[in-house]
């Protein structure tokens, strides 16, 4: 088997630049094996002061081109902060509040900026920063959120197919139904009227290759009704693949018994074919025939997490099959307990993120020689999380929050009318609730490359939240106490 | 604007007298901010200003343009733009030759192309045609273009006009010639024969059908260790429910370690690698496993799988090779 990619004596301008990736990569790989400890190294502190000098100093002015994005700016900063263990001092922090609650559209939803259109992503982006900044109470951001008016700017942007556009004249995307999702799961304003129709949307995205596409395209009948042609637009890539998985998973609550289901098998394996070979140090692709990216660390290495919500079983042996030892395999880690892998590389995804995934002067990024940049810090952290960590739904967390479920907080115990998000008896709250915070760490499968001091904290699946974040603003909002871990 | 000159800014415009700028925080120290250029600054507070009064006129598309130019991903600008166009009647087909250099220009941001989608709706089939050529030039500059390409997509589905259709199999065939290993090419092959209904001249789906196997069997020989071409024969056999063991008398040759001896034995119907193929073919292989996995016959089937992940795709998916060996085993 070769190092490189096989071009079989057919260059065309695909496999010219995925050698020339190949090439740059190559002298990212560690002198010898064993590696040596030094290539291991999470450099956190200078990752930390890269974050730090964005916060404080502000962003450069080539950040001018992302005015329209300062809230995932703040979100990227301060999520990549949660997954180096760091939080924000209380100055800072209300700082932080007041600058998420500028963005907030006096007709619901948050913008890109203070006067900026509401946009889903942006409102995605927004939410999650109050949910890691934000805290009760006045001034503390979550009480501001205008929840009633976000719910009506929400449903002024749906679609007859069951999508919605990110803002008004804009376009449809998955990563917008994503983002949607999240912060109506957040903030308990999910309904069956919001989200009639977008498991089938989510469905129609799907491509052959298994992965997902941007978003898809309605034909209607004669009669109004939409007809059984729906051609996704665009091939399948990463980070629709994540955003439609997730929109799948936090939909199952609403999901009818007998609907159709995605094809889990074509989705398995386009996701595996993502992550490239030792010449790409393991890292994963976004689509088929493109590059390696760190940014695909979280989007296709982060829907593994999501994957084994469709399938609880698929990540654990099967006990009737002869076990499979590697012991003959130089590649195998003698400290790699062979029980649990997942189903994907996580140490090969690791080692890209180390050796090739670091910038030299702090920040983390798309691949060398390129530089850092806040997102791809985030993401990347993100995806190193995902592969250290394995987050599944877990049976005794659900039975937990199950116990200590109350229905019906008392102040809206007797709404019966107004706009539904306001019925505090919908069954489905229940579930959306249980559904979002019964995912938890089993530690017994945590792997990390390099050894202890490069552990980050876990992420959350689905929101990309700490566990303790997403369980702190959801608790809030559906009124709940959440019960301790195994108290 | 000529060179020499210094960007003006809308504070020293006298034909912007009248309009009081809105600055961007006006009660609030912000965290995180951004160290904008005076000329954005200047164009982005001008820009609130006429947001706040809902002006729509001709200089609001001089304005929006300035903020647009300066950054293209201001939707907010964008959706201000579209507005006053409309509000004031302006021609469309001028904003869409606009709008040309601009899209060219910032071929990966999201509003362009969007900006783009309004006007056709707007315009109409007639508009429709001349867009194709458009993007077929775009297409050259940035021949994976996700949103050109899905952009293309929707405009062959929006006016779902036989007469656009017509040409679009030509169109991709010079760009598999190009680049056989383009997968957004191979994608809009399958969006076009098979996802998006059946268009004229391709009636009789057995002969299209036969047509594409030929198209990809010969692409397949030419570049062996291509995904992209096995995941159009994988999802073109799927979507017409066609057995893959149809295909093994083609796969196997794919999955020796050397061409065969007797390569040179014209098989018309099953084109073998060529003598420069990096064999065995992993991706025929996994092909072939799926074939055997399929009939029944799992222990063929799993030895493939291993040879997978012991030798010819270790690094890559030996998890998963393991777990299709545990799931067929179930
Ligand atoms: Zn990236």
């Amino acid at each position: 088997m070769s190092f490189y990619t096989p071009v079989d004596g057919f260059p065309t301008s695909t496999s010219n630049t995925q050698r020339e990736t190949e090439n740059v990569l190559a002298r990212h790989q560690p002198p010898t094996t064993p590696t040596p400890a030094a290539h291991n190294i999470l450099h956190k502190q200078k990752h930390m002061q890269y974050l730090v000098r964005n916060l404080v100093q502000g962003f450069p002015e080539r950040y001018q081109s992302q005015d329209a994005s300062q809230p995932w700016l703040m979100f990227w900063t301060l999520q990549a902060f949660s997954i180096l263990q760091v939080g924000l001092d209380p100055g800072n922090r209300q700082r932080a509040i007041s600058t998420i609650l500028a963005w907030q559209h006096p007709k619901g939803g948050f913008g890109g900026g203070p006067g900026q259109a509401a946009h889903l992503l942006t409102t995605y982006a927004s939410v999650c920063a109050l949910a890691i900044a934000g805290k009760p109470g006045p001034g503390g951001g979550w009480d501001e959120i205008d929840r009633k008016k976000l719910y009506e700017f929400y449903m002024s942007l749906k679609q007859p197919d069951g999508s919605f556009t990110v803002s008004h004249h804009a376009e449809v995307d998955v990563r917008g139904i994503y983002c949607l999702l999240v912060v109506a799961t957040l903030l308990d304003i999910m309904t069956p009227e919001l989200v009639a129709g977008t498991a089938d949307f989510l469905r129609s995205c799907q491509t052959y290759e298994g992965g997902f596409a941007s978003a898809s395209q309605p034909y209607f009948g004669a009669d109004g009704k939409l007809l059984s042609t729906r051609p996704p637009l665009g091939e399948a890539h990463g980070g629709y693949t994540f955003c439609a998985l997730a929109s799948w998973v936090l939909l199952r609550p609403y999901a009818e018994p007998n609907a159709p289901d995605i094809n889990h098998k074509n989705l398995l394996r386009w996701l595996v074919q993502m992550q490239g070979g030792r010449s790409e140090l393991g890292g994963f692709k976004g689509r088929t025939n493109k590059l390696v990216d760190g940014c695909y660390s979280w989007w296709v290495g982060g829907a593994f997490a999501l994957f084994s919500a469709l399938e609880p079983a698929a990540h654990l042996p099967n006990p009737h099959a002869p076990p499979q030892h590697h012991e003959d395999d130089p590649d195998t880690n003698a400290n790699w307990d062979d029980v649990d892998e997942g189903l994907y590389d996580r140490e090969a995804l690791q080692e890209y993120v180390l050796w090739a995934g670091q910038h030299s002067s702090g920040g983390l990024r798309d691949k060398p020689p390129k530089g850092a940049d806040a997102y791809h810090t985030q993401y990347v952290l993100a995806g190193l999380s995902s592969a250290q960590h394995r987050i599944v739904p877990d049976a005794s967390r659900r039975a937990e929050l199950e116990a200590a479920w109350a229905d019906a907080p008392s102040e809206a115990q007797n709404t019966t009318e107004g706009p539904a998000w306001l019925d505090r008896l919908r069954p489905e709250r229940k579930r959306v609730f249980i559904d979002a915070l019964s995912w938890w760490e089993d530690k017994t499968a945590a792997k990390v490359l390099g050894g202890p001091g490069n552990t980050v904290n876990a992420s959350h699946p689905l929101f990309d939240l700490t566990i303790t974040h997403a369980e702190g603003i959801m608790g809030h909002f559906y009124g709940q106490t959440i019960p301790v871990k195994g108290a | 604007m000529y060179e020499d000159d210094e960007p003006q800014l809308f504070s020293e415009r006298p034909e912007w007298k009248d309009v009081t700028p809105v600055y961007q925080y006006e009660n609030v120290n912000p965290l995180a901010p951004i160290l904008y250029s005076d000329e954005y600054k200047d164009a982005t507070d001008y820009l609130r200003g006429v947001l706040k009064t809902g002006e729509k006129s001709e200089r609001v598309l001089t304005l929006t343009e300035s903020v647009i130019r300066l950054n293209p991903a201001h939707y907010t600008a964008w959706q201000c733009r579209y507005e006053t166009l409309i509000a004031i009647g302006a021609s469309l087909e001028a904003e869409l030759r606009l709008m040309d250099p601009i899209a060219i220009k910032h071929l990966k941001n999201y509003q362009v192309w969007h900006h783009r989608r309004l006007l056709l709706t707007r315009l109409g089939p007639s508009a429709a045609r001349p867009e194709l050529s458009f993007l077929a030039k775009s297409l050259k500059v940035d021949t994976k273009n996700y949103h050109t390409w899905s952009y293309r997509q929707w405009l062959l589905a929006f006016f779902n006009d036989e007469d656009l259709w017509a040409d679009e199999l030509d169109f991709i065939e010079a760009m598999i010639v190009d680049d056989v290993r383009n997968n957004s090419a191979w994608h809009h092959r399958f969006f076009v024969v098979w996802a998006s209904g059946v268009h004229e001249g391709e009636n009789d789906r057995d002969r299209v059908l036969r047509r594409e196997i030929t198209f990809t069997k010969q692409n397949i020989s030419l570049a062996p260790n291509n995904p992209s071409a096995w995941n159009y024969l994988r999802g073109m056999l799927e979507y017409n429910k066609i057995p893959f063991s149809n295909f093994r008398r083609f796969a196997e040759p794919y999955t020796q370690r050397s061409v065969a001896e007797d390569a040179d034995v014209v098989d018309l119907e099953n084109p073998p690698p060529t003598s420069q193929a990096q064999l065995p073919c992993p991706l025929a292989i996994e092909f072939l496993a799926d074939i055997y996995e399929a009939d029944g016959e799992i222990p063929k089937a799993t030895e493939l799988w291993k040879s997978l992940g012991d030798e010819h795709d270790t690094i890559r998916k030996r998890r998963y090779w393991e777990h299709r060996v545990r799931e067929a085993a179930v």
